[in-house]
Order: C-alpha cells, then structure tokens, then sequence
C-alpha cells in the first residue's frame, strides 16, 4: 500500500516502549503530585466564589444577575488555554511573585498563576453547579423560613444552602477530576505537571511517543477509579434521600 | 381606625400571576381576635392564593394587607417582624429535613434571639409533651409519619408565640388514617382561643371548629356565613352546587 511507509518506524511495540522509566518515573511521580495539586487546589479556591456568583445569578436585581451571568458566559466560552494566557501574562505580568520552591519542584512563580487561572475558570463552572443544586431545593423550605419570620438571607444560609451544598458535592468531586485532566494545559506556560513531565522525557530521551502513553495511563488510573467512587456515592446519597 | 379586635384585615386584593391567571378578583375579608375563620372552595379557587397572601408569601397585584392595622403590602414595612406573628402550616409540612425535630422547632426563636436555646429547648419539649411525640425530639423528618410530620410543623410554628395561625390544606397530602390526629391538635388550637384561618376540603372540621366560614370560587368570595348558615342554608347558586357535590 502507497500509505505503509508513512508508519515504517511506527510497530505497535512503540506505543508501550516503557524502556525510560527507571531513570525518568521521577519525573511522572513529580507531575502526578503537580496535578493533583493543581486540581484540587484551583476547585477548593473556586468554591467560594462560585458560590457568589450562584447566589447573584438567583438574586432580584437584573445588574446582579447580569454581572455574574456575564462573568459566567466569558468564562464559560472562551479557551483555558486563552484565559490561561490572558492571565499568566497579563495580570501576573504585573503582579511579581518570588521564585519560591515547593516541596523541592512546584515552582510558586507558575503555579500560582496557573491555580488562579484554573480556579477563575472552574468557578464559572461551579456557580453553575450550585445553581442548579439550590434551585433543586423545594421552594417550600424557603417558604417555611420566611414564614417563621426569618429574613432571605438566613433562609437562604440555614436552610436552603445546607440541602443544596449535600446534593452538589458529588458534581464538585466530578469537577476535580474535570480538572485534573484540563490542567494538564498548564504544561504549555511551563508547569510542570504531568503532561509537562512527559514531555520533558520524551524531548530528552527521543522516545516520541511511549511517554504520553504513560501520561495517558496515568491520568485513567486518577479519574476512572475517582468518577467510579463518585458515582457510587451518589447512588447511594440518592437511596439515603427515599428514606 | 376602629380595630373590632381585627388581627387581620384584607381589602380589595387582587392576584394576577404572570400569563394574566386573576387568581384572585377583588377579595376583601377580616380575622378577628380569637375567631377560626375556614375558607372553602373548589379547586383552583384561589383559596391558598388568599391564604399566601395573608403573609405575602404570595405579593397581591393590588389592594391591602393589614396586620394588628399596620399595612404590610407597604413599603418600608419589616415583613419578617409581622411574619412572625403569622405561624404558617403547609400542605407538604415543608419540615428541614436537614435538622432533627427539636432544631426544626428551635431554629426560629434562637436565630431571631427571642429565646436562648435553652429556654427554646425546654418549650420545645413541652409542645412535644402536647401532642406526644415527646420521644421524637431527636429524630430526622425522614423518620416520621405524615401525621406526625404535619404536628411537628404545628408546634414549630407555634414556638414562635403566633397571634394567628394558617393552615394552608393542613390534612391532603395525608394517608386517610392520620387527618384525625393533626384535626385534633387543630381543635385543641381552637379551643385554647387560638385565632386561626384555615383552607381545608374537610367539610366536617369547618362545621364544627370555625365561627365563620368563607366560600370561594373562580377567584372571588362568593358567600362568607356562620357554618350553620351557609351548611344548611347557602345563598348563593354556587355555594349551593358546590357542597351538594362535597357534602
């Protein structure tokens, strides 16, 4: 066939030519734990926020809601990669942060652009979580607070928010294993998680392909396991819910 | 103004919800100090409707709502205070599912600091005592009846030291079995001089429990008696037609 040469140095073999890991699995180890960090740091850091813009979303007032619902819509429909971009050039461009080492290999000049980054971003995300995850609160409870005599926001905070927050959490779980697998962007501005760590074998050893196969790998033995657990415990808050 | 002892007094109210739905046309009534005022009617009447917008759980399009003669559709009013001397009861009970009976009916006073929690405990406890489910102080909604619920959602209400009571359809999302025992806690309300307007299909509660019972339908009060009255005698052809159907 004329397109058979195109493969010539291309076996099968070559996908799982695992030769390099004795000398390099430093370098996975290192990104798996820059990964993890990342994700969970830049969802735990959205959390707050995200909960702001659901409840302005929710609120009376149409500039609220347009203010969130447009930070929403922006973040929501552009690329991380280009908000990454805007942010680690433009607002740490102008924000100095020392060079300070974490743990030995998590360079806090990137990686605290890049959690914002992530973090601004997956809070749009959430917000939208939370939203449907109050909304999903019978109107009733709210109606039973305020006809005790207590105001919105106490309704809101003591009885609405306690029922949404336990339906969203397993949708949040979900947004951090979302996020272990964008944050491997990251790794184009030079952090270096996982993704990065694959590319650094694969450039110093010319072995091409095997490492992002490894990369691959890894990433389903972090998430299928995760999104399995998640799922299995929503199934089970759900059986807990009939009672 | 002549008060007439009026807890309540509503005049000209009108509901329009959005799509044009006149809920409710033109309602005017008053609930006096220590009276049990039943408000009956078909379906889709506008009896809940009226019943919402006594403490504006539902906004009237137009017209008044007095409370102790203050108007609370106005504006500047702090509704949260006049709220709280309206204890309310649902349909659906709408307990915190979140919070064991003895928060549920703690909540309130504690949040609001008219009681500390410990003086809030200990009247918890006595209106447990009161219609027996003492035992039930630290268990979930979830674990309860629909009966038992709908108690619990009384007494929570009342830990607020209401002037009046409204019970919004207190008995129809309830197994046959259990209308009884959350009529009786009712009665007992009644008998204790309570002030209480309640919406009900239960004909024989309305006849025996309230001082006068108002008939609705398509939105409109239509005919408001004493229950002898307007049971045996109605005025009007609608009122007529309905309770041959209910009766």
């Amino acid at each position: 066939m004329w397109w058979s040469n195109l493969f010539a140095d291309m076996s099968p073999a070559s996908f799982f030519n695992f030769s390099f890991l004795p000398k390099y699995a430093v370098f996975f180890r290192q990104g798996i734990e820059y990964t993890l960090l990342l994700a969970v740091c830049s969802v735990a850091l959205a959390v707050i926020p995200a909960l702001v813009l659901a409840l302005m979303r929710l609120s009376k007032s149409r500039l609220i809601r347009g203010l969130s619902g447009a930070y929403i819509a922006v973040f929501r429909s552009t690329p991380l990669l280009v908000q990454l971009s805007i942010i680690y050039f433009g607002l740490f461009g102008m924000i100095h942060i020392p060079r300070y080492s974490l743990f030995g290999f998590v360079d806090l000049s990137r990686f605290i652009p890049g959690v914002v980054a992530l973090a601004l971003n997956s809070s749009a995300y959430v917000a939208e979580i939370f939203r449907a995850g109050i909304l999903a609160v019978d109107a009733g409870q709210m109606e039973a607070a305020r006809s005790l005599g207590l105001s919105k926001w106490d309704g809101m905070q003591l009885v609405v928010l306690p029922q949404a927050i336990k339906n969203v959490l397993p949708a949040i779980a979900n947004e951090i294993v979302t996020m272990v697998k964008e944050s491997s962007i990251c790794s184009v501005l030079g952090m270096a998680e996982l993704m990065f760590g694959a590319k650094a074998v694969a450039s110093s050893t010319y072995i091409t392909l095997a490492p992002y196969t490894m990369a691959a790998l890894i990433y389903f033995c972090i998430n299928y396991p995760a999104s399995k657990a998640i799922e299995a415990i929503e199934r089970r808050m759900r059986r807990g819910d009939k009672q | 103004m002549a008060t007439n002892n009026e807890v309540i007094r509503v005049e000209h109210v009108v509901k329009e919800f959005d799509g044009g739905v006149r809920a409710l046309d033109d309602c005017s009534l008053t609930v006096r100090k220590g009276e049990v005022v039943a408000i009956i009617g078909p379906s889709g009447s506008g009896k809940s409707t009226m019943l919402r917008c006594l403490n504006l759980l539902e906004q009237p399009t137009s017209g008044k709502v007095y409370v102790d003669d203050v108007d609370i559709t106005a504006k500047g009013v702090d509704l949260d205070k006049h709220r709280r001397k309206m204890g309310m009861v649902f349909q659906h009970f709408n307990l915190f599912p979140h919070m064991t009976v003895k928060k549920n009916i703690t909540l309130a006073p504690v949040r609001l600091k008219l009681k500390t929690q410990k003086e809030a405990d200990a009247e918890a406890m006595r209106l447990l005592q009161r219609i027996g489910l003492p035992d039930k102080a630290d268990a979930y909604p979830a674990m309860l009846s629909g009966g038992q619920k709908q108690r619990i959602a009384i007494i929570r209400a009342l830990a607020m030291e209401p002037e009046v009571m409204l019970f919004d359809e207190p008995t129809s999302a309830l197994d046959p079995e259990m209308v009884g025992e959350v009529l009786d806690v009712m009665k007992e309300l009644a008998h204790v001089g309570m002030t209480m307007a309640v919406v009900t299909h239960e004909m024989g509660f309305a006849r025996e429990v309230a001082d006068r019972v108002i008939f609705m339908d398509s939105g409109k009060i239509v005919e408001v008696n004493t229950p002898d009255e307007l049971f045996d005698h109605p005025q009007h052809e609608r009122t007529k037609l309905f309770l041959s159907k209910v009766l």
